[in-house]
């Protein structure tokens, strides 16, 4: 089989030419170029950049996470101290009840007690009068039952008023 | 069996246009015959560049720094250039400075490794031993300028020619070698390595595509037409293994120019 | 060519050449990678830095049969 048209030698692949040469340089050149002042210094910024960014990010992050703590703990502290101030409140108006109550019982307990007294007072001065006029009925009733009976024998006062007595008597050892 | 012997014969009489090394000595078509005579080869070298380069630097221009889709992915690459290649052999202080050049080599050697297979160019811009020399040389170039910087012309060659902790004996042998080694093979073995693979990868290709053209289209014959069909599919698994191999390639050239360059600097980090 | 013979030798003694250079080169990138392979599996922390060697040497082995394949070429 043919290998190829021309036969050339494979020595003058390693020989240099002098345009190759020169267009390998040219372009190594412009490429070398190119890069170095360029695409590299670009990039590179655009990388610098990047890390200022993420760093400006993280340190930003962090005051807004220190902010957030600071914020957390006023929070908690207000938060105690009106959970502090609630439980005096409540302290406060259970002893100021407890007070209301005690007062408003002792009131009522005085007033009952007083009502009770006057009931008392009234009851007795109604048995008193109840006696008094009782005690005089009971006299008249009496004398006029024991003149009805006795009629006769009954003239002189003296002996009216001694048996008298002596019934009265009579009457409050049966009545105890 | 008759339609094979004629496929034979035709074969033998007419042949698939296989590739060879004239591919790489290529005639000259514009200003032929100047110090600026233009041939294939240099064609697609240059159309390379201004795409190369138009590209980079409209990205470049157009860089935010909340990057889009294709920005990421440049991004994405001269990072694993920064990091994975310079930063990881030769540490950030001391490869800061070698960023824009081990990219540069990187990334030219890529983009014309790649128009080896690129439909309409066909043939890597590499392939012509000067434009890998060019490189190799500008590497020559760095690592030098490191080691007298760092020790002085006498210091480096002291350095290099006659290393500490050898028994004076040895430096019969070691020291020439070292020496072939410094300024021979270091630049011939980088230029010969990428130039070799890409000649390589051409033959490889354009021979595979050369016997699927002439057995699938310009034979007859239901099992010359397989056959063609197999050396299809053999081009289409060595087009993407060259792709492979034109980033393994700007890989290997990029990480080998950061190790010499890092060799010329005192071995304490 | 002659129809009657069946099979013939040809094509260059340089590429019998460069499939003997390309056995050594081959061996040693065998070598090479199931080395890198064996420290990655001991010490997987490494692995980035064993691959960056790895790929190093198998660049080194690489150039000798390249060699072997320019060889060929400048033979041809």
């Amino acid at each position: 089989m043919p290998l190829a048209e021309e036969e050339v030698s494979g020595i003058a692949l390693f020989i240099p030419e002098i345009y190759d040469i020169v267009w390998s340089l040219v372009v190594l050149i412009v490429i070398a170029v190119a890069f170095y002042v360029v695409i590299m210094p670009k990039f590179q910024a655009v990388f610098d950049e990047r890390a200022a960014r993420i760093e400006g990010g993280i340190a930003k992050a962090e005051q807004a996470q220190r902010e957030a703590e600071d914020t957390k703990r006023k929070y908690e502290e207000q938060l105690s101290q009106a959970r502090v101030e609630a439980s005096k409140i409540r302290d406060d108006a259970r002893s100021e009840a407890s007070h209301i109550i005690a007062d408003a019982r002792s009131r009522a307990e005085s007033e009952a007690e007083q009502i009770t007294a006057n009931a008392q007072r009234a009851i007795e001065s109604q048995q008193q009068q109840a006696m008094v006029s009782l005690k005089g009925e009971i006299g008249t009733l009496a004398t006029a039952l024991a003149g009805k009976i006795l009629g006769a024998k009954l003239q002189d006062n003296a002996t009216q008023s001694a048996m008298i007595d002596q019934m009265i008597a009579d009457l409050d050892d049966d009545k105890q | 069996m008759g339609s094979v012997s004629d496929a034979m014969l035709l074969a033998a009489e007419s042949g698939p246009h296989l590739p060879s090394v004239s591919d790489f000595l290529p005639p000259e078509i514009l200003f032929e015959g100047t110090p600026f005579a233009i041939n294939r080869i240099i064609l697609v070298r240059l159309v390379a560049t201004v795409i190369m380069l138009t590209v980079l630097i409209i990205t470049a221009r157009r860089a935010k720094v909340i990057p889009g889709r294709w920005q990421a992915a440049v991004e994405w690459l001269l990072d694993y250039i920064r990091d994975n290649i310079i930063y990881q052999v030769m540490g950030p202080i001391r490869g800061r400075r070698y960023v824009p050049m081990i990219t540069t080599i990187f990334m030219t050697v890529f983009i014309f490794n790649l128009c080896g297979i690129i439909p309409g160019m066909n043939i890597a811009a590499t392939a012509s031993v000067v434009m890998p020399l060019a490189f190799a040389l500008w590497v020559f170039v760095q690592y030098w300028r490191a080691g007298i910087k760092e020790h002085g012309l006498g210091g480096f060659l002291k350095e290099e020619l006659l290393p500490a902790g050898v028994p004076w004996p040895i430096y019969i042998i070691l020291t020439p070698v070292q020496l072939l080694e410094l300024v021979l093979i270091r630049p011939i073995s980088l230029t010969v390595r990428l130039f070799a693979n890409m000649v390589a990868g051409h033959l490889l290709v354009a021979t595979c595509y050369a016997f699927t053209q002439f057995y699938l289209i310009e034979s007859a014959g239901a099992a010359v037409k397989v056959g063609g069909a197999l050396w299809l599919c053999g081009g289409l698994v060595f087009t993407c293994f060259e792709m492979f191999v034109a980033a393994l390639q700007a890989y290997v050239f990029a990480i080998l120019a950061t190790v010499y360059i890092n060799q010329s600097y005192p071995e304490a980090e | 060519m002659d129809i009657i013979t069946l099979a013939e030798v040809a094509g260059n003694i340089s590429l019998i050449g460069y499939g003997i250079a390309a056995l050594g080169p081959g061996l040693g990138i065998g070598i090479v990678v199931g080395k890198a392979l064996e420290s990655t599996a001991r010490q997987p922390e490494v692995a980035g830095r064993l691959q960056t060697l790895m790929l190093i040497g198998a660049a080194m082995i690489e150039l000798l049969g390249l060699l072997g394949f320019v060889a060929f070429m400048l033979a041809m």
